[in-house]
């Protein structure tokens, strides 16, 4: 048996870390139409998303609006705040 | 190429009330945050359990977050002059304070308006300390303020959604 090591390279040198996340929290002054609003408009989602996620802010509290590397998160949550919204990275727990 | 237009209707002396409370906010954000609550909602913690990265984050953002803001003031206020003047409200006669006025606005400027309506609505909140949403008291003349700026941003918001 023959390994095919010309072609196979696998990275070992690091563990799959769980992807950071952007949270968006609730407030009392931000309308619900423009959070949808926000999320349609920058992170492309549908109406019907961007309205799912709205509301689980709305009553959650909270919620996880993107996923991925750090850095990544950290762009999406300077522009939350840009739009005004409250968002914070966090490391994600999966 | 079609670039969207939302042409919104104020009365006059609507738009130099909002002019007088956007020109307010252009002071406060020349002054920096400091200790003031209604500037640090602007520039919010972006962890809520690591000090050293939020405070990297903010070195990072935070002049960048606030010169966006003093860019959206200047261009709301610009779409807000008549023949190249802004609304004083000591200016506006009786007689024309209800006289319509028409802005129109293109995608960027309508962002614009977007961002710092929502951006005053929060100052305001912070100056009025409603931290829920029920918080509301008839008798104080800025819950009114506050309101019509809420109902500006939905009026625009669903002409874009239109």
């Amino acid at each position: 048996m023959t390994l095919p090591l010309e072609d196979t390279r696998v990275d070992i040198s690091a563990r799959h870390d769980p992807p950071w996340e952007t949270v968006v929290w609730n407030d009392p002054v931000n309308l619900m139409s423009y959070v949808t609003h926000v999320f349609r408009e920058y992170f492309g989602f549908s109406a019907e998303r961007a309205h799912e996620r709205m509301l689980a802010v709305h009553h959650h509290g909270h919620a996880v609006v993107a996923e991925g590397a750090r850095e990544q998160m950290e762009l999406h949550v300077q522009a939350m705040h840009d739009y005004g919204l409250w968002a914070t990275v966090r490391k994600g727990s999966r | 190429m079609t670039e969207r237009i939302v042409v919104l209707e104020l009365a006059r002396l609507e738009a130099a009330h909002l002019t007088d409370l956007i020109e307010q906010f252009a002071t406060l954000l020349d002054s920096g945050v400091g200790d003031d609550p209604a500037m640090a909602r602007l520039v919010p913690d972006a962890y809520r359990d690591d000090a050293e990265a939020t405070a990297e984050f903010r070195r990072l953002t935070e002049d960048d977050l606030l010169q966006r803001r003093r860019d959206d003031v200047r261009d709301v206020l610009a779409t807000l002059q008549v023949d190249g003047a802004s609304l004083r409200i000591a200016d506006i006669e009786d007689d024309t304070a209800t006289a319509a006025m028409t802005v129109p606005l293109d995608e960027s400027q309508s962002a614009a308006w977007l961002r710092t309506l929502a951006a005053l609505r929060l100052v305001l909140a912070s100056r009025l300390e409603i931290t829920d949403e029920g918080d509301h008291d008839e008798t104080d003349p800025r819950f009114g303020v506050y309101d019509w700026i809420g109902y500006r941003l939905e009026g625009l918001l669903q002409a874009l959604d239109d």
